[in-house]
Parts: structure tokens; sequence; C-alpha cells
């Protein structure tokens, strides 16, 4: 159980909603913005998380959209996990969200806490960090349109009176060729070892990864290797020396181990986009 | 009725989910414990400051270890509750009783406990090395059983030693050795309902708890063995239990309900662990090292085997004596083998303490042993199923326990592995590379198993009449989730010619009113409870016979009990209804006879011993059932991982009583094997604290990963048994481990002895990354 009380609120609008994280905070107490719960009730019942409040996303109607246009797609950062599934708007979305825990945690989880969450591997976020998306933010200031690649630096660097409302990229995004594959240490549930999130744009590649460092990222500077005339083996060895920090090495994998199935994800996810092209 | 598939007893109230177990009945008034556990694996406890965690909001009580005594089934070395050392992560320091879960959540975290780290002892061959630090400097003054042989002065709790033959003579007669070595980390039984009890003490001083438990009797007995309560007024029951798989034998909780009502001026008191409490507070699936070698001549007869097994016990030996016991007993597998010597280990290690777990030391040694045997197949360059055909014990041969064999007491295993042959399609090929990277191969193993319980394990039945004329059947059995109780139901319908559906289960089990069943343990329920349905039966039959006999002017030797009525045997239009007889009978006049017929029956384990301390002599069980496993895997090469095709079990179950059960037990038991041998471990960081004590991180097998499951039958009766039918509940997971490590050592061309078969470790093995961490 959770050892402390936690006031639950459902507001449903984005001013209700901040204006509710202000006069908690007056109050002297501290509230979080709240999706699916998953992460906070684990963290919570551990004591590993703590709030006096949680304002609950799931009411507002821009938090719930799920648009496509001839432009532009657009995700409410409350939809779950299952509902982006099965609306299938956005492939390389779709296939990175359905390898993300379980079914009935995925009818649970929503698009921003896993974006915005404290479990690390943040994997809904790679497809976005591909297609250069454009994050939409509520806070005291009002609601912001921002560049992902401006908030998003290992982790989303949102105040915690701020939080995600959509996440929008351009429509031809959505029919590019991408490959996403999820590693694991064994079976097909659980974190990864590594997650190689890819789409090809102007003949150019571009990565993303989870699970290798203890953040997710896409690092131009690895894309840049990747995309260079060279052979597959050079370009990823290449890639391997740029990675922006030191290989995981935990209780999922060492670090070795994890350079191994690197190694060949990147195998597989480059072979299969050139080979597109082809 | 024996051999159909029954519906459960309590079909309907599982899946409409209406079926309650222990924590499902709260009555108000209860109050509330929180386990305060060490942080550390290995530590001095210096101080505990409890003063603030009194004051708070509903606290009614909070417990430490000062003055309690040790506990331990085996040998007494474990303090309810750690006083003065913690020796392992997880270790309960203090039990704070509050009015609600959630008060005595909030004082728990005001206690402040000062521990000084001492050097951890992570392996049984760290806990063997010299100068390692003691978990137990006071073992020689423990109390213990007679037949427990701790070490003091190391951390050996208990040895146990099997000499048979010559090994002189074995290894003269052999043309080949081959020798390795296998270790795996604890891990868990991930049952659904983690365990939990309640307690309570009237003011009459009856001790009243309930536990999600296998082993309610045992409890009544420790509650009055350990804290001086008289046991006739300790009453425990036992709901429904939401699996079990050895983790709910070991009686712990229990014993902290109890301290804590009696802290409480008897009010009833909740324990109950967390999903994490229950993966490391409470004992777990023991790990193991073990080395084994195997002298052969060149047809491949066995001639020498000597084994070491070191079992990581963890911090406390209770349970884990009595599974090194019974992996040593069947050391051998199930094979002939004339010069035996093996050292059966329960070491100390600060791990978290161990328990049985479903197959009760068998799997484990199997591993180790059916590992072996395919090496020495290879080194001979013979069949791996001809050499265990080659091998196989068979009536006429002894044990490594030199208990002699017969038709009864042992299964047919060359018809096993004949069966399984031809399942797997073993002559068709072993190893066949589909493509530059996939290949397929497949593992074979054989196992048997015998229960090593107390000589003296009894069990009893009740039946009691209705005035329909149906029938109450009372047993000890706990419904662990096996269908035990309905099989009891189909054993007393065989025997009555009745239907099933006029046979009532009782299902729970409330020790006051039930006849004891020893422990709901050693797939020894159908056994044991059946003989004693079967006698209790008999005792019904023959009350029935005697008033009839009366009634209907006949001899009681000229009646037949069936299909609700007491008939003559050679003109059966002369018959009483059974049921105007099953509470007296009553004359046209208004006199009566007769009363309300009860039948009782028990059932007491035949001409068991304990092992001999020097030899290992003696008699632990009443028949091995044997087995035959194979996997098929399909490997990735360049990747390392790999899919299990199928998976196959062949079970000497000499007679089936219900199918679907059977077949149930089997599969679910091979699901859990596969699951333990792929990916389940603790794992445990440099100071021995558990890293993945949730299922976050610790993930057994899901439903959608599981192989093609093929479990068959062969069918050589135990003739003293219920129709002749044999224990299968652990079976199933026998051999998994070690057929699903043969196949992928042949896909992967490299000999796998470690478990879990994560890629990882195939990938180490192969490519030489031992160095590494984790």
């Amino acid at each position: 159980m959770i050892p402390f009380d936690v006031a639950y609120y459902r507001p449903s609008t984005i001013e209700e909603a901040v204006q509710l994280f202000s006069s908690l905070e007056a109050e002297g107490k501290r509230p979080l913005y709240y999706g699916g719960g998953t992460e906070f009730i684990t963290l919570a019942r551990l004591g590993r998380t703590f709030a006096d409040a949680v304002i609950d996303l799931k009411s507002l109607p821009e938090c719930r959209i799920l648009s496509v246009t001839a432009h532009e797609l657009t995700f409410g950062a409350a939809l779950s996990l299952s509902t982006i599934e099965e609306a299938n708007s956005f492939p390389l979305l779709t296939k990175a969200v359905r390898e993300i825990a379980d079914r009935t945690a995925r009818n649970q989880i929503t698009l921003g806490g896993n974006i915005c969450g404290r479990i690390f591997y943040h994997e809904a976020v790679l497809p976005f960090l591909l297609a250069d998306s454009r994050v939409v933010i509520a806070g005291k200031e009002g609601i912001s349109e921002q560049s992902i690649h401006e908030v998003f630096e290992q982790y989303m660097r949102l105040s915690p009176s701020q939080f995600l409302v959509q996440v929008k990229i351009d429509a031809v995004y959505n029919k590019l060729p991408y490959v996403h594959t999820k590693r694991r240490q064994q079976g097909n549930t659980g974190y990864p070892l590594v997650t190689v999130a890819a789409l090809k744009k102007d003949e150019k590649l571009r990565v993303a990864f989870s699970g290798v460092c203890p953040f997710p990222f896409r690092s131009l500077e690895v894309e840049e290797r990747l995309n260079r005339k060279l052979p597959l083996d050079v370009r990823i060895a290449n890639a391997i020396e740029a990675l922006p920090s030191p290989v995981l090495d935990d209780i999922e994998g060492s670090a070795n181990y994890r350079l191994f199935v690197l190694r060949h994800a990147l195998l597989d996810v480059i072979t299969a986009l050139e080979g597109e092209s082809a | 009725m024996i051999g159909k598939s029954v519906i459960r007893k309590e079909a309907w109230e599982k899946v409409t989910g209406k079926a309650k177990y222990t924590l499902d009945t709260v009555s108000s008034g209860t109050l509330h414990a929180k386990l305060v556990t060490s942080p550390y694996a290995h530590a001095r406890i210096r101080d505990i400051r409890t003063e603030k965690a009194y004051a708070a909001p509903g606290v009614r009580a909070i417990l430490t270890g000062e003055g309690l005594p040790l506990t331990g089934e085996d040998l007494r070395d474990r303090p309810p509750i750690a006083w003065e050392k913690v020796r392992y992560h997880g270790e309960v320091v203090a039990v704070v009783v509050a009015d609600t879960l959630m008060q005595a959540e909030q004082a728990a975290q005001l206690i402040s406990i000062i521990y000084e780290p001492l050097r951890v002892v992570g392996s049984p061959k760290e806990a063997l090395a010299e100068g390692a630090p003691l978990l137990h400097e006071n073992l020689a003054t423990y109390q213990k059983g007679k037949y427990t042989y701790p070490e003091p002065g190391t951390n050996i709790a208990h040895r146990t030693k099997i000499r048979k033959g010559s090994m002189e003579k074995g290894w003269a007669e052999s043309d080949v050795v081959v020798e390795a070595s296998f270790s795996f980390s604890p891990s868990d039984h991930a049952a659904m309902e983690t365990r939990c009890a309640t307690a309570e003490i009237r003011a009459d001083g009856t001790v009243v708890i309930t536990a999600s438990t296998q082993a309610p009797f045992m409890i009544k007995r420790l509650i009055g063995e350990y804290f001086g309560e008289e046991v006739g007024k300790v009453v425990v029951h036992t709901p429904f239990v939401g699996g079990a798989y050895g983790g709910k034998a070991p009686v712990q909780l229990e014993l902290l309900a109890y301290l804590a009502a009696k802290a409480v001026g008897g009010r009833k008191v909740s324990v109950w662990n967390t999903r994490e409490q229950d993966m490391v507070t409470s004992p777990v699936h023991i790990g193991m090292e073990a080395t084994i070698k195997l002298g052969a001549t060149k047809d491949g007869k066995i001639t020498a085997a000597e084994m070491v097994f070191l079992f990581d016990g963890g911090a406390y030996s209770d349970k884990a004596i009595d599974v090194t016991r019974a992996a040593a007993a069947d050391c051998t597998g199930p094979y002939h083998i004339n010069n035996v010597w093996c050292d059966s280990l329960c070491v100390y290690t600060n791990h978290p303490y161990a328990s049985p777990f479903r197959s009760f030391g068998h799997c484990e040694q199997a591993f180790a042993i059916e590992r072996t045997i395919d090496m020495l197949a290879e080194k001979l360059q013979m069949d791996k199923l001809a050499i265990r055909e080659r091998n196989a014990i068979l009536p006429g041969n002894t044990t490594p326990t030199q208990v002699m064999l017969n038709k009864s007491n042992v299964g047919n295993l060359p018809a096993c592995i004949a069966r399984v042959r031809e399942l797997i399609e073993w002559d068709e090929w072993q190893r066949i590379e589909i493509n530059s990277r996939l290949v397929r191969a497949k593992g074979v193993s054989c196992s048997w198993k015998t229960s090593t319980i107390d000589t003296d394990a009894s069990s009893g039945a009740i039946i009691t009449f209705n005035t329909d004329g149906s029938i109450n059947l009372i047993t000890g059995v706990v419904e662990i989730g096996t269908g035990t109780k309905t099989v009891l139901a189909q054993i007393l319908a065989e025997k009555l010619k009745m239907d099933i559906n006029d046979i009532h289960v009782k299902m729970d089990i409330d020790t006051q009113t039930t006849p004891e069943h020893w422990k709901t343990v050693a797939s020894r329920g159908t056994f044991m409870a059946g003989r004693a349905v079967l006698s209790a039966a008999d005792d019904a039959i023959r009350q029935l016979k005697a008033i009839a006999a009366c009634i209907l002017r006949v001899s009681s030797e000229d009646l037949e009990v069936g299909y609700g009525n007491v008939f003559l045997r050679d003109d059966p239009s002369v018959y009483i209804p059974i049921k105007e007889i099953a509470y007296g009978y009553k004359y046209p006049n208004g006199n009566a006879i007769g009363g309300q017929i009860i039948g009782r029956g028990h059932y007491i384990l035949r001409h068991l011993t304990p092992l001999d301390k020097e030899t290992g002599a003696g008699k632990p069980g009443p028949e091995w059932t044997v087995c035959s496993h194979a996997v098929e895997v399909e490997f990735d090469k360049r990747d390392y991982t790999y899919r299990i095709i199928k998976a196959v079990s062949v079970i000497d179950i000499g007679k089936v009583l219900n199918e679907k059960a059977a077949l149930g037990q089997v599969m679910g038991a091979m699901s859990m094997g596969l699951s333990f041998a792929s990916r389940e471990t603790f794992f445990f960081d440099r100071y021995e604290r558990v890293l993945n004590a949730q299922f976050r991180t610790y993930r057994p097998l899901r439903f959608g990963e599981h192989p093609e499951y093929i479990a068959d039958f062969v069918y050589t009766p135990q003739i003293d048994a219920p129709y002749g039918s044999r224990g299968v509940g652990e079976h199933g997971l026998i051999g998994m481990p070690a057929a699903l490590a043969n196949a992928l050592s042949t896909a992967a061309q490299v000999p796998l002895n470690q478990l879990p078969l994560l890629p990882e470790l195939i990938w180490r093995t192969k490519e030489g990354w031992f160095n590494d961490s984790v």
C-alpha cells in the first residue's frame, strides 16, 4: 500500500490543472501530475517517491487528442499506450509502444507518463526524437510549443509545475521507412538491453537508442558516423565510440554484452533500412 | 470414475473469483503488522530505537528479537526476528503493530536502527573457504534433531553422506571419466498469493491462526514447541492457498503473527508480505554449486559416481537441511550405479534462507547429473538416450541409499525413455542447421523422485453422511491448487460406487476438526490421504453392512455397498437405501437402532528409516516415480538467443486418476522448470543484496512464451497405492532444467553448466567473457 495520504484531483481544463498545482503548492503541499499511475504507485509503495496530491490529467481534452491531418499528427499525452497501438497512426510509434511492458500495463500507462516518468528507458520518446517532433507544454506561464530537442535532453526538462500536453509530428514522418528493434535479457517482456529506433529521411539514417546508456538519446554525432560512406562494421564501430556515456552495466546485462547486442542491433537496423533503398 | 477428468470441486468458486483466501476475510478490529527488514545482508545490530515509532498514532506494539527463542525445523538457528545480528538482506528486524496498515507503515519508517556491516558470504564456496566469516558462531549450542549433523566452527549446517560400494573398484572398472562443475543462485517461487497469516489469542488462551500454508498441522505443533503453548489450544485454519510450490511449507510469518497477537493482549493481528518482501524476506528457492565426476566403461556402463552438492541454504537452515538430504538420497538420478560417493551439504551464506521448491532438491541435482551424463555420452560418442537406457535403474537394483527396488516401488524407466524417443522424434535428428544462423537441437534427461518426509508422517480422513445419503469428505490435505481434494473424492466415489456429485468436499482446514495430514508436500497427498480415504470408506462400509444385516436379517458378509444402497450380493433386489440407515434406522413402530455413520481412516508410511550418518543407508520414501524428458530449441548462433519449441515429459504415473488434472500438473510443472532454467534468478550486488525483488525485473515465463507441451504417461502400478497411482505433482519439473541445458549445449556446441540459461550466459561461455561483472 501507499504509506501516505494522497489527495486526488481530476481537473477538466488545462488552466484548472495548472491553477491547482499552484494553489496546492501555495498551501505547502507537494503536488504531482499524474497519468496512468503505474510508476507512481510502484515507487510510492516502495517509499521512493512522495506526493501530497496528484493531479490526474486524463480528463483534459487536449491530452486525449489523437488527430491525423494531411500535415500533422497530434498525440495527447494522456492517451494510453494501447490506444496509440490500436490507432496505429504512426507505425514506428506503434512498434515502439507495443514493446513496452505488457498489454495490461499498456492499458494504463500513458504516453506522457512513459516520456516524463522517472524510470529512465522512456522508449516512447525515441520515435519523436527521430521525427523532430514538437511538444506542447503547459505551465504557469501558459501553453507553449517547442522542439522536442530543446526539452528532451536525457530526460524531459520540465519544472514540476509543467506538464506535457501533446506531441506533434509532421505527417511526412509517418510515411518514411523505419525499423525498430528491442532486445531483452530474455523473453518478450521487460526492460531493454538495447532498443534501437531508426528511420530514413533524405537518404540519411536517423537513429535513437534506449537501454544503451542510462538515458534515451539521439546523437547527431552517432548518426553522422553511421551515415559515412564506409563499410558497415567500421561505421558501427565508429558510432559506438561516439556514444554519449559509458554503456550501462546492470542486472539486465553487462556492458560488454550490451555492446555485443548493440552491434548486432545496429547491423540489423541499418541493413534493413539501406536494403530498402537499394 | 477413476481416470475421468472430473472438474474440480472448487472450480466454480475459483473461476467466478469468489474463492476466499487467507486475507480475503478481514474482521473488524483486526490490527495490522508491518515488517521492518534489514537493508544489509550481514551486519551487527548496534541499536534499535523505537521511541518515535511508539509515539506515532495507532501503534499498539513494536516487536524486536530480544528474548525470543530460536526456531528451525531440524536445527534451531533462526530467531523469528533478528537479534544482535542480521544475516540476510530482507531479514525481519522489527514488527510494528498498529490499528491500520497505513499507521503501521508510517510508524515503521520512524524506527531507527544502527547497523555495523560485516563481511558477507556470497556463495557456498566462499562460505567453506578458509577464513570465511562464520554466520553462526554458536552453531555448537543450537538445539537440533537427532539426524541433523551441523559442523560447528564452519558454515556447514548439515552434511548428508552417501557411501555405496567401493569407489576404488568403480574407478578401476571405468575406461573413461568425466568431471564438471555446476552452479546457480537462489531464486523465487513467485506464487500468486504472497505469504500471510493472522493470529489471535482468545480469552481462554486458545491461539487461533489462519495462514496461507502447506503445513497447518506443523504450525500447530511448532507454536507449541517453540513457545510452550498447549498444542491442543492452537487451532490453525487454512482456506484455499493461491500457489505454494514448497514456499509455504516452512513456518515463518505465522510465528510473527502469534508473537504480535501476544504483544497486544491477544487481539487479532494480520501479517502479510508485500511482493517485494515475499521474494526475499520469506524463504526462497535454493541455490547450488556442484561437482560431478562419473566413470564408465567403453560401452557406457557407469561404474562410479562421485558428487559434491554444496547447497546455498542461505542464512538459516530450516527446511533447506531436508532439501539437501533429499537431493543426496536420490543423488545418482534414476540410474543403477554400484559405486557411489556423495556429500550433500547445507551451507550457510548471507543469502535469503532457502525452502523447498517444487521437486525438493531434485531439479537442482538432476541439472548437474544429467548434464554430466550428456558429457559422458559425448566422450563415449554414444547416443544420449541409449546411455540412459543402458544405466536405467530397474527392479532388483538398489538405490543410492541401498533400498532394494521391486516391481511396485519403482516405475519403468526404459518404457519412459522409449516413449520420449518417439515423441521428440529423437532418431530423426538431434541437431540440424536451418540456415547460416539458426540451428535446432534437442536435449534429453531422465529423473526420479521419492518423498523424503518424516518416517512417521501420517494422514487421516473422516467421512460423514447426510440424510440424503450423500457424503462429506474431510481430509487434512490443503487445496494448494493441485486439485487433490477432487481426486480424493473420485477415489471415494469409486470405492462406494456412487455419484461424485454426492460427495461434498470440505475445502478448508481447521486443525481442531480436520484429521491431520502431515504436510501438503512431496506429491504425497493422493497416496497418503487416498489410502486414508479408502480406509475411512472401509470403516463406513463395515458400519453400513452391520446395520443393514440386522434390518435385512442377513449376514453382513453377503452384503455389498454401492449405488446408494446396501444390497445382497447375489440378489440386489434385497436392499436398503443408505439414506435410511445413515442416521440410524427407525422401525415402523418408532424403535430405532444404529446412529450417524462416521467413517474414519488413516494411513502411516511404512518401514521408512532415517539415513545412516556415515553411509546414507536407509529408506527415505515408499516409491520412486521415474520420468524421461526432452526439450527442442531453436538457437540463433549469431545472437545467442533461442526459442523453446517443444517440451516433453513422460512419467510413469502408475494409474491416471483424473486425466486433465494429471496433465495440468505435469505441464504446469514443466512450465515452472523451464522458467527457472531459462530466466529466473536473483541478482546480488557485492554486498549480497538482492537487486531484483520485484516483477519488473524478476520475470517468470509468461503465457504466450511457452513452448508446445507434450505430457504422456507410462502405467506401472504401485501396488499399495490407491488404484496403483504414483505421485505426479512435481515430476514434470525435475528434468526440465537439464533437458534445456542439454539442448542448448548441443545447439551452441559449448557446455552450459550454469543457470539460468540467459543468452548472455551462452555468449559469455562461448566467447570466454568470464571476468566480466554481473
